[in-house]
């Protein structure tokens, strides 16, 4: 077991955004997390990772580091890519002890070669694309070897083939590390690509649960509005409510 | 709720006493934030988890792209002050102590506040804004997701250059403000140079240097901490990097009056 998650909530202000979510995810697996904007699924990845605090409930992990890939990559616009992938390496006590400045390097050219990136080190976030900034965001969360990965959102805002490029490389980076991953997203085709399995959450509760074909048959009402993008269903937009 | 609590709520006396409390409960958060964030800024400086490199681009960034900017502020306020005293003071009889009044109020008042004034307005506002797009474009949670703690890599290189760099730019300031005074005074009234500055000297004491270097030491500090803290908390997307600029410079402002203000009842009443 890498990841497991015990009755959670947590509540903003009035609003109880998770609301007793439970579930397992082992190493080398995949989970997507999917619903409606709102519903909760970004806030489960920051309660995972630490940088939240839930108000009861349980989260489970194994000895080791937890990565995260952003929305928007979130790489620091001040560093190169290189710098930006060391940036634990370089910061951490525990790590700059364990690394020379040459290992570092080594180190950095690998990750990039195995995003498909290489020889792009002394570039600047801002002169890359999208796609490629998500994939430098990739390669700086797996540099410290994690024992699980969490995606918020990979394929957002990025065009088909781009994406596709991404649930390539999701695919590539859990046979690589065996790590125990998290997918939050909306797109079908990530969820189809990458996912062992699926849960789905609406105003902050587990509608949902199964593997992606289950999810396709539509045999649970929630399913079926979510993958014929209906606006007839049980589902309604938070600010509808 | 009873009707009396209703009415109550929607009274102009309960609107205007729970907006000031809403104020207050607002200021003594940031407050009490920003003093948490002071105390793990020195923990972090006497634990000795200093990054040198970055300190010292901070203090290029605090100290010399400041320096222009300082300069010309605290030399015109010395021009203005000096041309409307200088030749009053002469006429007076009093030409003898235009240098001695010009270096003490530059010394003792002019060089810092001023200089305090100029470094928020160019690199408060700069850190705040910095710090707060990393916040809203989530880089501050991508540092603390890679365990690397975001006060310590973020905070301790740029206060520790506001108290380094602070104390040098107000030397060179002021120097530059006692000779703008000199030349102004000369070309106002007519006063010699040797004149001016033989007065100078009678109102400079060791005190005042020390109490100048400190009090650039502690704005220096204060203004990095306050900018960054208000930059750490920002909320939102452009709007909210704007309003944590805008809240570091007045918070800055209203915190180097105040502390001017201790130090010259501290050191001169």
């Amino acid at each position: 077991m890498s990841i497991e998650v015990k009755n959670l909530i947590k509540t903003f202000g009035e609003r109880r955004v998770i609301d007793d979510v439970s579930f397992k995810v082992e190493d080398g697996e995949t989970l997507a997390i999917v619903g409606f904007s709102g519903s909760g699924k970004s806030t489960i990845l920051k309660l995972i990772c630490g940088l939240l605090t839930p108000d009861s409930g349980e989260i489970i992990t194994s000895k080791g580091d937890i990565a995260m890939v952003f929305q928007y990559s979130a790489l620091f616009d001040s560093l190169n890519v290189a710098d930006n992938i060391a940036f634990a390496l370089h910061e951490r006590k525990d790590l700059r002890k364990k690394y020379s400045e040459k290992e570092i390097r080594k180190i950095v050219s690998e990750k990039l070669e195995l995003v498909g990136l290489k020889g792009i080190e002394n570039k600047f976030p801002s002169e890359l694309s999208g796609g490629m900034q998500k994939r430098v965001s990739f390669a700086r969360a797996i540099v410290t070897e994690p024992n699980s990965i969490l995606y918020d959102e990979p394929t957002a805002g990025l065009d088909p083939i781009s994406s596709t490029l991404i649930e390539d490389y999701i695919v590539r980076l859990k046979d690589e590390t065996n790590a125990a991953s998290i997918v939050v997203t909306h797109q079908m085709s990530t969820i189809t690509r990458t996912a062992n399995h699926v849960i789905m959450l609406y105003d902050g509760k587990v509608v949902f649960e199964g593997t992606p074909q289950e999810m396709l048959r539509q045999e649970n009402e929630y399913t079926k509005q979510f993958v014929t993008a209906s606006l007839d269903g049980p589902m309604h937009m938070i600010s509808e409510n | 709720m009873s009707s009396l609590q209703k009415y109550y709520k929607q009274s102009a006396t309960y609107k205007i006493f729970s907006g000031m409390f809403s104020e207050l409960e607002k200021f003594l958060d940031t407050l009490g934030k920003i003093t948490l964030n002071a105390i793990e800024v020195y923990k972090w400086i006497f634990k000795g988890q200093i990054d040198w490199r970055e300190v010292i681009n901070q203090c290029s960034r605090f100290g010399v792209s400041s320096l222009p900017i300082t300069l010309s502020i605290v030399g015109m306020t010395s021009i203005i002050v000096a041309s409307q005293v200088a030749l009053e003071m002469v006429k007076q009889g009093g030409g003898n102590f235009v240098g001695l009044l010009m270096t003490m109020l530059i010394v003792r008042e002019v060089g810092v506040i001023m200089s305090g004034f100029a470094i928020i307005s160019m690199i408060g506002s700069s850190l705040a804004s910095e710090i707060a797009t990393m916040r809203v474009t989530e880089q501050i949670d991508a540092i603390s997701v890679l365990k690397v703690n975001p006060i310590r890599y973020l905070f301790v290189p740029r206060v520790l250059s506001g108290f380094i760099m602070m104390p040098p730019v107000v030397l060179i300031a002021s120097a530059v403000g006692v000779i703008a005074g000199a030349v102004t005074a000369h070309l106002t009234s007519g006063l010699g140079y040797r004149a001016f500055f033989d007065s100078a000297w009678l109102g400079i004491y060791m005190k005042d240097l020390f109490v100048s270097i400190l009090k650039a030491f502690t704005f220096g500090g204060v203004i990095a901490l306050i900018s960054c803290s208000c930059g750490y908390y920002a909320k939102g997307g452009a709007k909210g990097v704007g309003e944590a600029t805008t809240k570091a410079v007045v918070w800055s402002f209203v915190a180097i009056v105040i502390l001017d203000m201790f130090f010259a009842m501290v050191f001169f009443f």
